[in-house]
């Protein structure tokens, strides 16, 4: 079905792909893009990549993770994100890189992977779909080790203001549909988020997108401050779920407010155990007491 | 515990020819207790005959003194026996070279005989002869009888006699030697364990910064201590207002001398307290001496920490300076609470139970200002009077279970209170007494263990002062 | 052949204690170390009971704020106090609950025969607290130390950035929530609805015993005063209703209206020493040293608080039942209650707890509501919050006040049996550890 899959001969350098992303969106300003209203039907594909253990135990460190052997699932995610984001900047990739909003991101953690497992990591888009506010894509990372597939990301992000012709406006359901108000719960924890984080996470994920990186590169980029890596987010409250989700588990979670840095972010999590008393799952929220806006929402649940 | 600056200055090199040149006074540091040292610094001149000298000659063989007699011609003859060897290895002489004067360690005058006052001629007049021949630091002790409403005129003239004698004498003396006398009772033999005692006491360094004082051994009672360097071993000694200054050193000195003491303080000394407590190898006992059941914890605590109860000092004291013009009730009421009031309710305490009634001491700390009075101190004079007056009337009621009371009462004692006072004023305190120098606490200490020993049983009612024969009162 | 091990179990008793006035974190003891604090409470310990040359079985205490110099706290404050320099030593650290496990681990080992006495202790302060350099520089300076040429010394200086150079203070947010304690036990207070007149008048009650155990002397032989201290800094003597009432609530600011817990009815930051001398019968006798209580019993639990299951503060709510089942006991058979203030909410909230049927089935495990306390036989004599809470110096602080109430109420005989007294002391962490004492 798929007509083609890309062969990358290593991870690819995220930083050159920005630089290629903005050279893109310059040239944009200046011809819009034609042609691409459909997704390359191209799988990029990186063999025999292994975790940097050194960078592994500071994303540990950072992130609240116990120092294991075992590879946290979010740190599996920024293993694979230049292979997805090598995706995204292909010329024929329908939607301008730089600008997305990451909206939501699921992962199945099937097998653990151990630091100095050989894997392979294959990623693709898929499911163009139209929003409200724009138009928005899955990006599906796969990560397979000796046995067969572990771990599966699926990302979805936003190209905010591009509406494809031949696409669809949402209806009544999906992301579009209108939120319900926030009530905060109690919380059960409180994060204090200096400046530094969106470098420090940069530092351990390799993402440097420089919305995350200072004021002044945010401001470039037209924000009015630096704002925290989802995944960092999403990746802590992942942390602080705890020893309790084992090895193997979906994670999930929803981005909603931006958290411009530094800040104060409200975090419940809150464990449902079944019949037995074994946990389930555990459903986090993060959110800022003051104004009241939710930052993101999510679970960890026992893998089915 | 160094002499003051002054006295350091003028005892050595040329300070002290300097202040000979102006006629400075010229104070020198005292001959104060060493562990095991001699007993005086040199043989002891005698004078005297009878009862009196042979008692006295026997106890200074006893104390390994080499011994002069006199029999009051005024020319010193050589003793019969100087075999005793001294500790350090030096044999005393007594054919030293002709043309090197020996050097007396102390005379004693043997006068408990004298009838009539020309018995006085000969004996001072042969003392007065060996005076320059006295050491720095030496001794000038009296042995005689108290003067009695009892005695014939004639010898009640001459029992007195001695003291002004030996007052005087006391005043004529440098270089730290000091006079003092003690004062048998009638029928008191003059070897009295307290007569031994006392004689003991006054020639050794202990009493270094007494002068000019009699002792009065009124009982036969007293028993001479098995250690002569620890008189206190095995007594438990109870010390009011332990954690600083002359009580911090009367507990040092006590337990120096083998008592186990409690140390007491009001609990705002806390840390002070128990550094002391603990430097003595000793308990603390946190208690403000002013609340009503302070003399039962004292005694709960000494019995059921220690087993017992020997010795009480109450050193604890307060002063709230005023003019009487400018006095109010609460700076009197203060003093006389924790000075005088607060003593008399803990013996009345103390002294109802039978652990403590029999063989009690309890030595009192007061003052010269009790004596002579001192401006601005109506309260504090009054309170320390008032010491010397409970010693008076419970040493009678103790008399019959062998119990003892005495005051000290200190002079010009250098202390963090006294160190305070404006510098001028404070020379002039130092120096306004026989030595021409403050004393220290641990002379009040010494006397205060002294009178507190076994040795001084026969010993009630006085109040001694330490002084170093200040001008003022007795 | 086996060993043949000695003695079996004995008893263990509380001879006395020793404690210097706590002051306010910046007040009268600014100037003084753990260090410091801890030897003058040992040697105020050593004073009071005439141990000055004695070798000691065993000194164990600690402190929550430790500087890495003072690794070995608790022996070199014995080195520089009046006892034996034969005594050995150890440091524990158990947050708040520090004191109160030194005094169980210690009169454990007396029981069986190991050691014939101890000193169970602990000290604090907030002035003195360790700094450490930052994350950024520590990193840095590790590098540098290992660096062997000239050019990695040169990187490892390089990565050494300006605001690395700020000091870092230790904070009182729990480590796997961010949330201070104070927080976190703002959350318990309102999950156990209990209102701020019931903490200001817990509050009110704790500076009123404190202030009249003060005035009948009780801590004549408890307290050392030390720098010009001669009682606990915090107490406030002649606070009232009215004060107590005007405060603004300082912790659960978010909860708005709900926010209960203020500077009064919460522990401040404290520094202070504590010292208890325990031992077995038999030495205590051979010293005529009085015996003021035995220590029959004790437990430590915790409690999952990181995701909100349980309060953070909760654990000695799970660990009294525990204890008290195996001992056949109830809290009807208690005479004194010390329950450590942390915050008027978190007594409450426990008082609470054990009332509440539901809580106490599903919870607890146990057929109906655990019991009533009696708030008359509840912290007699102070607590914390008059008190204050130099972390690890309030176990010490209870254990002996206790032991003295419980002396003289079994002395009073009108009981007809010994006083029984129970601790609980709640700690960061999710900890809680309690004892029972009965007393002689």
């Amino acid at each position: 079905m798929r007509e083609e899959t890309v062969e990358l001969p290593e991870l690819p350098s995220l930083s050159k792909l920005y630089v290629t992303a903005a050279a893109e969106a310059a040239r944009l300003l200046i011809s819009r893009r034609d042609g691409g209203r459909r997704l390359p039907d191209a799988r990029h594909h990186v063999a025999v990549v292994r975790p940097d253990l050194a960078r592994l135990t500071a994303y540990q460190h950072l992130l609240g993770e116990p120092a294991r052997d075992v590879v946290p699932a979010g740190y599996l995610h920024a293993l694979a994100f230049p292979v997805a984001m090598s995706v995204m900047a292909r010329e024929d990739f329908p939607l301008p890189l730089l600008g997305m909003v990451h909206l939501r991101n699921r992962v199945e953690y099937r097998d653990p992977v151990a630091y100095d497992d050989a894997l392979d990591i294959t990623a693709w888009a898929e499911n163009l779909a139209a929003h409200r506010a724009g138009t928005q894509v899955e990006v599906v990372a796969e990560i397979a080790g000796g046995g067969g597939p572990v771990w599966r990301g699926v990302s979805s992000y936003l190209a905010k203001g591009a509406f494809l012709p031949g696409i669809d406006k949402p209806g009544a359901n999906g992301a579009g549909a209108q939120r319900e108000e926030f009530r905060p719960p109690l919380p059960t924890a409180l994060w204090r988020l200096g400046v530094d984080i969106g470098r420090e996470y940069a530092g351990v994920s390799g993402d440097f997108n420089p919305i995350h990186l200072s004021v002044l590169s945010a401001r470039a980029l037209g924000l009015k401050r630096s704002i925290a890596h989802g995944m960092y987010t999403a990746s802590r409250a992942l942390a602080e779920v705890g020893a309790q989700k084992g090895d193997s588990f979906v994670w999930d979670v929803s981005f909603e407010a931006p958290v411009f840095l530094p800040a104060m972010v409200s975090v419940n999590i809150a464990d449902a155990v079944d019949a037995d008393g074994a946990w389930e799952r555990s459903d986090f929220v993060g959110w800022n007491a003051t104004a009241g806006r939710r930052h993101f929402v999510g679970s960890v649940a026992r893998l089915s | 515990m160094a002499a003051d600056k002054y006295t350091q200055f003028v005892s050595r090199g040329w300070g002290r020819d300097l202040a000979k040149r102006l006629g400075l006074p010229q104070p020198v540091e005292l001959r104060r207790h060493v562990p095991d040292a001699p007993l005086v610094p040199g043989p002891v001149l005698l004078v005297g005959t009878g009862e009196g000298a042979d008692a006295v000659e026997t106890a200074l063989k006893g104390w390994d003194v080499e011994v002069r007699r006199d029999a009051g011609t005024g020319r010193a003859v050589p003793s019969a026996a100087q075999t005793a060897a001294h500790d350090g290895g030096k044999a005393p002489s007594s054919s030293g070279p002709p043309e090197r004067r020996e050097r007396l360690g102390a005379i004693v005058l043997a006068l408990d005989g004298i009838g009539a006052p020309e018995g006085l001629s000969a004996p001072f007049l042969a003392a007065g002869a060996a005076l320059r021949s006295l050491a720095p630091g030496g001794r000038v002790v009296t042995l005689s009888r108290r003067s009695s409403t009892a005695d014939e005129p004639a010898v009640a003239a001459a029992r007195s006699s001695v003291e002004g004698a030996l007052r005087s004498l006391a005043r004529e003396l440098r270089s730290g030697a000091t006079g003092n006398g003690i004062l048998l009772a009638e029928g008191v033999p003059a070897d009295a364990p307290s007569a031994l005692g006392a004689l003991r006491f006054l020639l050794s360094g202990r009493s270094a910064f007494v002068d000019g004082q009699f002792l009065t051994v009124g009982t036969a009672k007293g028993e001479v201590p098995a250690d002569p360097e620890r008189p206190l071993a095995g007594k438990v000694a109870v010390v009011t207002g332990a954690a600083r200054g002359i009580g911090a050193e009367i507990a040092r000195t006590l337990a120096r001398d083998g008592a186990k003491v409690v140390a007491v303080d009001v609990p705002a000394a806390g840390d002070a307290l128990a550094k002391v407590a603990n430097d003595v190898r000793g308990t603390a006992l946190q208690l403000d001496i002013t609340t009503p059941d302070a003399g039962e914890r004292i005694l709960d605590h000494a019995l059921h920490r220690h087993g017992g109860l020997d010795i009480v000092v109450h050193n604890a004291g307060i002063t709230r300076d005023k003019l009487l013009a400018n006095m109010d009730a609460a700076r009197w009421d203060a003093v006389i609470a924790v000075n005088i009031a607060a003593q008399l309710r803990i013996n009345e305490a103390l002294l109802a139970s039978d652990r403590f009634r029999d063989g009690a001491r309890i030595v009192s700390v007061a003052s010269t200002s009790g004596i002579a009075g001192n401006r601005g101190q109506t309260n504090y004079a009054a309170s320390k009077a008032g010491v010397m007056g409970m010693v008076r009337s419970t040493a009678a009621r103790l008399a019959a279970t062998g119990g003892t009371v005495n005051a000290v009462a200190p002079g010009f004692i250098e202390t963090d209170m006294t160190a305070r006072i404006p510098f001028a004023m404070r020379e002039v305190g130092r120096r306004i007494n026989s030595l021409q120098q403050g004393g220290q606490p641990v002379d009040v200490a010494e006397a205060i263990a002294f009178l507190a020993s076994d040795a001084a049983g026969g010993i009630s009612g006085n109040v001694l002062r330490v002084c170093g024969q200040y001008w003022m009162g007795q | 052949m086996p060993i043949t091990q000695p003695a079996p179990v004995r008893k263990a008793v509380v001879v006395g204690g020793n404690r210097i006035p706590f002051a306010r974190a910046n007040g009268a003891y600014t100037e003084t170390s753990n260090l410091d604090m801890l030897t003058a409470a040992l040697d105020g310990l050593v004073a009071r009971f005439g141990l000055a040359d004695e070798r000691i079985g065993e000194v164990a205490a600690g402190a929550v704020l430790k500087h890495s110099r003072d690794f070995n706290l608790t022996r070199e404050a014995v080195l520089g106090s009046a006892l034996s320099p034969e005594t050995p030593a150890y440091d524990v650290q158990q947050a708040c609950a520090t004191g109160l496990e030194t005094v169980l681990s210690l009169s454990d080992k007396i029981k069986l025969g190991r050691i014939d006495s101890a000193i169970a202790g602990g000290v604090d302060t907030t002035s003195d607290a360790p700094i450490v350099v930052s994350e950024g520089l520590r990193r840095a300076v590790l590098e540098l130390s290992r660096a062997k040429t000239v050019q990695q010394k040169l990187k490892a200086l390089s990565r050494i950035r300006p605001k690395d150079l700020t000091p870092v203070a230790p904070g009182t947010a729990e480590p796997r929530t961010g949330l201070s304690m104070g927080e976190h036990q703002a959350l318990t207070t309102k999950q156990w609805g209990i209102t701020r007149e019931a903490q200001d008048e817990l509050a009110l009650a704790s500076h009123r015993n404190l202030a009249a155990a003060y005035e009948r002397g009780f801590f004549d032989d408890l307290l050392t005063p030390y720098r010009g201290l001669t009682r606990d800094q915090n107490l406030r003597p002649d606070t009232t209703p009215e004060r107590m009432a005007s405060l603004k609530p300082v912790f659960g600011r978010h909860l708005g209206a709900e926010a209960s817990m203020t500077a009064g009815n919460s522990t401040p930051l404290t520094d202070g020493a504590s010292a208890v001398l325990l031992a077995s019968e038999d030495w205590a006798a051979e010293r005529d040293l009085p015996v003021l209580a035995e220590i029959v019993d004790g437990e430590a639990a915790a409690v999952d608080f990181v995701h909100g299951k349980d309060g953070l503060l909760m654990a000695p709510v799970f660990a009294v039942p525990r204890m008290l089942a195996r001992l056949g006991l109830t809290l009807e058979d208690f005479d004194y209650f010390e329950i450590h203030e942390a915050f008027a909410g978190t007594v409450l909230a426990a008082l609470a707890a054990w009332e509440d049927e539901d809580f106490c089935r599903e919870r607890l495990g146990l057929d109906g509501a655990f019991g009533k306390v009696d708030r008359a036989k509840l912290n007699v004599n102070g607590s914390s919050l008059a008190a204050g809470h130099p972390f690890a110096a309030t176990g010490g602080r209870i254990a002996a006040t206790l032991a003295k109430q419980l002396h003289e109420r079994t002395r009073a005989g009108d009981l007809g049996r010994p006083a029984r007294g129970l601790v609980s002391v709640c700690a960061a962490g999710g900890m809680g550890v309690v004892a029972v004492l009965e007393g002689r």
